[in-house]
């Protein structure tokens, strides 16, 4: 009966990434070479990453709206620290740990404030996008020599695999187990679904907010380093949009952004099928701007899927 | 003092603001009592709860706990002495199953690796089985919180409190918005939590729901205590009467 639950969760993702697998088998025909997996599994594994701290943030009965734009900031500190001479690791510490920042300013305003998490977030999305275009005066940011510490983000594993989907699939399984057999997994699901019944038994509801904000943003800007680590390049404009991907992701996945309910193995599936659509419409020769029209059809099915499975489950 | 006593509290006054909630009331609860809480809405039940358990606390007066003077600074403080409370609706993560709902807070853990992971398959035997020896079945720890009745989420938080060890059970309106059948099953732990010699306060409005269980009814209105019965010496017809007069409505 576990195992019935868990798999009807991710129903709607499933079943979107199964008929979107076909059929663009069928239109292209390079549809399933290894190039193809390796580079959808890249994309997959860059959102993903993010997807997966959206989904502890939703799942406790918040929204992280400024993900896109810590997606951007991380890699911009490590590349100005780089290009500064700093060593690549300092730089790579110190760039986390602003991304950690990030998140616990948004835990901290929402918590202390009492204002919606869409709002500060929204906030502080606008915020760090604009200092990024203050500090860059709008131009990329190139990195002026080659890095080992880069490499292990996003340069290739071999078979066109990058570190980034290694990386994905490592923290997939590190927050599959944190969510569903730590007691912090068990507190973050009952602050989401009844936050009275949480405090009432103890459960420090603040710290487990904040704590989930601050994991959002190392997670977020661990994903932007991945792309970092790809291009060897920062534009300012990184990651625009992000945020409302990773929600997608998260909630074709099974999670409820009224918090409460959701699955970690759904946002990585979730993550996924968005990363098979774009390459998918790109082998299949079809302008880039369908893209974000097929996410959104997607995102609407696959949510109303997963309304009726959760009815089934959850009442 | 008396060695039956299991919780005393003395004289005790809450205001708030200009308002003035409890003016002066002396409650306590035998070993192994049942006692009702009755009153009307705004009469000063659960600001009297809520100092007993340490959510509030009391302006002036006193907490005898076990015949010893405590301070309760918050309900961890006193549910680490033995008293639960069942709220309404805060009792339950709907969403939830059984078994995490059982352990929330409380979780099983087994260490491996020097990390400490929910010990999964005993906490679904504990609960279930647990539930079974105080007389409920029920499906499947797995069951999702929103599929049970109103009577065995009552059931479920009930259980939970007694296996937690609690000494005495605070109900909040337990049988509020329950059928007639629901509510005998209530009715039923209530009176197997007694034989376990765990005491209960049975909050509500409704003296016909705590008249059956109860040993003993605490009359509240308008932060004063009106009535202090054994439940011999009244009818509930009695009771209504009481409180209606001293709420200035009148008995007919």
């Amino acid at each position: 009966m576990g195992k019935d639950r868990l798999r009807l969760k991710e129903l709607g993702a499933i079943i979107g990434t199964l008929i979107f697998f076909v059929l663009f088998s069928i239109i292209s025909d390079k549809f399933l070479t290894l190039g193809n997996l390796t580079s959808t599994f890249t994309m997959a594994a860059e959102l993903g990453i993010i997807t997966l701290g959206m989904t502890f943030v939703l799942i406790s009965g918040e929204i992280d709206l400024s993900v896109g734009s810590t997606f951007a900031v991380v890699p911009m500190v490590m590349a100005i620290m780089m290009n500064h001479n700093f060593p690549s690791v300092l730089a790579l510490v110190i760039a986390l740990l602003v991304g950690g920042g990030i998140g616990f300013l948004n835990g901290f305003i929402t918590i202390k404030t009492g204002i919606p998490s869409f709002i500060t977030t929204l906030g502080t999305m606008m915020f760090w996008r604009g200092i990024l275009l203050a500090v860059t005066g709008g131009f990329p940011i190139i990195l002026e020599k080659s890095s080992k510490t880069l490499h292990f983000l996003g340069g290739e594993l071999g078979a066109g695999f990058r570190y980034s989907g290694l990386w994905f699939v490592i923290l997939t399984i590190i927050f599959w187990i944190v969510l569903e057999r730590t007691s912090y997994g068990n507190w973050t699901f009952a602050i989401g679904g009844n936050v009275g019944a949480a405090r009432a038994l103890g459960i420090p509801v603040e710290k487990v907010k904040i704590t989930n904000f601050v994991l959002m943003g190392i997670l977020a800007g661990l994903a932007g380093l991945t792309t970092f680590g790809r291009f060897k390049i920062v534009d300012p404009t990184l990651g625009v949009g992000m945020e409302l991907e990773a929600i997608a992701a998260s909630v074709m996945g099974g999670t409820s952004l009224v918090g409460g309910y959701g699955s970690i193995l759904g946002a990585f599936i979730g993550a996924f099928m968005i990363g098979m659509v774009r390459s998918g419409l790109v082998l299949a020769g079809a302008p880039a701007y369908w893209y974000r029209a097929f996410i959104g059809v997607i995102l609407i099915i696959a949510s109303v899927i997963n309304a009726r499975t959760r009815k089934k489950v959850a009442g | 003092m008396n060695a039956e006593i299991l919780v005393e509290m003395k004289k005790i006054v809450k205001n708030f603001g200009k308002v003035q909630a409890l003016k002066g009331v002396d409650f306590h609860v035998k070993k192994g009592e049942v006692v009702g809480l009755l009153g009307d809405n705004g009469a000063g039940k659960s600001t009297l709860i809520k100092i007993l358990v340490g959510y509030h606390q009391p302006d002036e007066g006193e907490i005898y706990f076990e015949g010893k003077k405590v301070k309760f600074r918050s309900p961890w403080d006193s549910r680490s002495m033995g008293i639960e409370t069942v709220y309404q609706d805060l009792a339950l993560v709907n969403l939830m199953p059984i078994w995490r709902n059982f352990f929330l807070g409380r979780e099983l853990k087994k260490r491996i690796m020097g990390i400490n992971f929910l010990d999964v398959l005993n906490m679904k035997k504990i609960s279930i089985e647990y539930l079974k020896t105080i007389g409920i079945k029920l499906r499947s720890p797995n069951e999702t919180v929103a599929f049970l009745s109103g009577g065995e989420r009552q059931a479920v938080a009930i259980a939970r409190a007694l296996y937690f060890g609690a000494k005495l059970l605070i109900l909040d309106e337990p049988t509020a918005a329950l059928s007639v059948g629901e509510t005998r099953k209530v009715l039923e732990l209530i009176k197997e939590t007694k034989r376990r010699g765990i005491s209960v306060i049975f909050i509500t409005h409704n003296i016909y729901h705590v008249y059956e269980v109860a040993d003993r009814l605490v009359l509240l209105e308008k932060g004063k205590k009106i009535g202090d019965f054994q439940k011999q010496e009244v009818t509930p017809e009695k009771v209504m009467e009481i409180i209606a007069a001293a709420a200035g409505i009148g008995a007919s």
